[in-house]
């Protein structure tokens, strides 16, 4: 019975669509009263069909017009023309039927449209995307001592180091300390900034694990030397101080003790020798130094720095006023995720400057990467970056693998938390090209997270070579001026027997930093192409 | 029959061009396939299937595959529709033309609290 009204109500058509289509709607409309029984089911149907035909019917007469109105722009020396709209005249039935349904259709229409209609764009996929975003099992909470392993020791690379790390103390460490802000200002030496700063952190409750080496220490057992040295005129009597409580310190918590001995050994026969007699200026006095100690021992982690501004005693405890302080403004510098987009061709990219602590920033990393989910090729701006916790690069790096993959940290030997916690469920990215740029001003925890995708062929660098500092070794003050780094731990590097330190990471395609952006879409761009 | 328009393209033609994207389709089966991807959000009527599906032939988006049965149906032979490379460009730049939206939206801050 529904069936016959049904083939009734489809002779409202056009007679041209019920030829072509009258029958294969009928089968639908079959389809559908089989498959949806029951009464709310048969009531959605036979409102769906009104619907239906209230707006297809009247577009389907719409559109045979346009037919006429083309045909009439040939004109034909200005004669007049007539056209029919069909060749066939409706039948009287038809008529009647199309006239009582009419007002159906009407009634049907408005109500269509006071509801807003069923025919929306689907929003679906905007929820499955949102879907995707589902979080990873919640990465190993990484103890923040581990950041001071990170960063409380001095760069490794000497001047170049210490060259780099000055002028980023717009970090999220400023807000730590007025004694920092201070020292902010002074343009040659910034780096027991970095240290200190970043140490505060590593004494903020969070949880923290005992993993040696990280807690920036204060020579006790080394002779404090009290006088302030003059720095830019070092004396042989100062000298011969700063090279004791080197050695002092050497001993007392370097690795390989025996190393340490030939260390201490080749630091007094050259100061007895008088090669240091010319060196009346720290910095090169420490560079020095630096280079006497890894001559023997050829640990690229290990060495002395010089600092102009005044080295505080001790690193201010962090209270809780600091660590709120800290927690809003990475709050307000969105965790340092400075851009999240998709370039042209799909392509994610996300500019960071920072590698935060998960326990502050692990929603925005998550949101950040889940928002670049869907992309067919991701690009990390880390050009202005300047290192950070491992945790967090260890987050980041896990949306590229769908296995755990171990991530070579020159700061400590592996531990659980040295793998990737892949597989993220949901994650699409575990097999897209991925592309990092790289500036000279990449720094630390930046570099680490360059020289593992390169090492793991995960990822093609684009830049220039990165600043070349590990931070590897734990800090130890000497006096107002002077600290050193010592590497407490040793982690075996799986890729080669050196890493960054001193020499940064070289890009695999080597470009000036500014063109680094560019000349990577092009790369990801011809990769897509290809693919 | 004159040329209806494909531009903009209706969001009816859209589905079904994604709903053939998969595997070709019969009439039937092109509706149930847009209920699902659309989240039974949109139920494609006879005339509004049938005329989308003729639209899309005549611009040789799609393409008739020849009658066939469906064995979850029975018997009855039904036609099948397969989506040619010309609709598959069609639905990707519409696709295209929509991830655009998304992108102002989350640069607009629509988005704010579900994007970064």
């Amino acid at each position: 019975m529904s069936e016959k009204i049904y083939a009734l109500l489809l002779r409202l058509f056009p007679s041209h669509f019920g030829e072509a289509y009258g029958d294969e709607a009928l089968q639908l409309f079959r389809d559908r009263t089989r498959d949806e029984k029951g009464f709310f089911p048969r009531f959605r149907l036979w409102f769906d069909l009104l619907a239906d035909l209230a707006i297809s019917v009247p577009r389907e007469y719409f559109y045979a017009e346009p037919e006429l109105l083309a045909a009439s722009s040939q004109r034909l020396g200005g004669a007049p023309l007539f056209y029919v709209a069909g060749d066939e005249s409706p039948r009287p039935g038809a008529l009647f039927l199309g006239g009582m349904l009419a007002l159906a259709a009407l009634v049907t229409f408005s109500s269509l449209l006071s509801h807003g209609g069923n025919h929306r764009p689907p929003s679906s996929s905007a929820r499955q995307f949102q879907r995707a975003a589902a979080p990873p099992s919640s990465p190993p909470t990484r103890p923040a001592t581990q950041a001071a392993g990170d960063t409380n020791s001095p760069g490794g690379g000497g001047d170049k180091t210490i060259a780099s790390t000055s002028g980023q103390s717009a970090t999220p460490a400023t807000p730590f300390s007025p004694a920092q802000a201070k020292q902010d200002n002074s343009p040659s030496r910034t780096l027991p900034l970095r240290d200190h700063s970043l140490s505060d952190l590593s004494s903020t409750p969070q949880p923290l694990d005992t993993r040696g080496s990280t807690q920036p220490t204060q020579n006790e057992a080394v002779p404090a030397i009290a006088a302030a040295v003059q720095h830019e005129n070092l004396n042989a009597a100062e000298r011969q101080r700063v090279v004791d409580a080197a050695i002092a310190n050497l001993k007392q918590h370097y690795i390989y003790p025996d190393v340490a001995q030939k260390m201490a050994d080749a630091l007094l026969a050259h100061a007895k020798s008088g090669d240091d007699d010319a060196m009346t200026d720290g910095k090169t006095f420490a560079k020095r130094l630096t280079t006497q100690m890894r001559d023997v021992s050829h640990d690229m982690h290990l060495e002395l720095v010089y600092s102009e501004a005044p080295l505080p005693q001790r690193p201010a405890e962090p209270t809780p006023e600091s660590i709120a302080r800290f927690r809003k403004s990475m709050e307000q510098q969105n965790c340092m995720f400075e851009k999240v987009e998709i370039l042209p061709h799909n392509i994610g990219y996300l500019k960071l400057n920072f590698f935060p602590d998960t326990s502050v920033c692990q929603a925005t990393a998550i949101a950040a990467m889940a928002s670049l989910n869907n992309t067919d090729a991701v690009i990390f701006d880390l050009r202005d970056n300047r290192g950070g916790f491992p945790d967090m690069v260890a987050l980041i790096s896990s949306y590229l693998f769908d296995y755990p993959e171990y991530l070579y940290n020159p700061r400590e030997a592996p531990t659980p938390q040295s793998w990737t916690p892949s597989p993220v469920p949901g994650n699409r990215l575990a097999d897209k090209p991925a592309y990092v740029l790289t500036s000279a001003k990449t720094i630390s925890g930046a570099e680490q997270f360059s020289y593992d995708l390169k090492m793991l062929k995960r990822a093609t660098l684009v830049g220039e070579t990165t600043t070349g500092s590990a931070h590897a070794g734990v800090w130890h003050r000497i006096d107002d001026h002077f600290g050193m780094g010592i590497p407490e731990a040793k982690a075996v590097n799986p890729f080669s027997k050196t890493d960054w330190e001193g020499v940064g990471v070289e890009p695999d395609v080597k470009v000036n930093a500014a063109d680094a952006l560019q000349t990577a879409e092009k790369l990801a761009e011809t990769k897509l192409h290809k693919k | 029959m004159p040329k209806r328009k494909l531009d903009p393209l209706p969001s009816a033609a859209f589905q079904i061009l994604l709903s053939l994207a998969g595997e070709d389709l019969h009439g039937y089966g092109i509706m149930r396939q847009v209920a699902v991807q659309t989240d039974g959000r949109m139920r494609l009527g006879p005339g509004t299937l049938y005329s989308s599906i003729q639209t899309l032939l005549q611009g040789k988006f799609i393409e008739e595959v020849g009658l066939r049965e469906d064995a979850k149906l029975g018997q009855e032979r039904r036609r099948y529709y397969r989506l040619t490379s010309a609709g598959r460009k069609l639905a990707r730049t519409e696709a295209d033309r929509l991830a655009g939206f998304l992108r102002v939206a989350r640069a607009r801050m629509i988005l704010r609290g579900e994007y970064v």
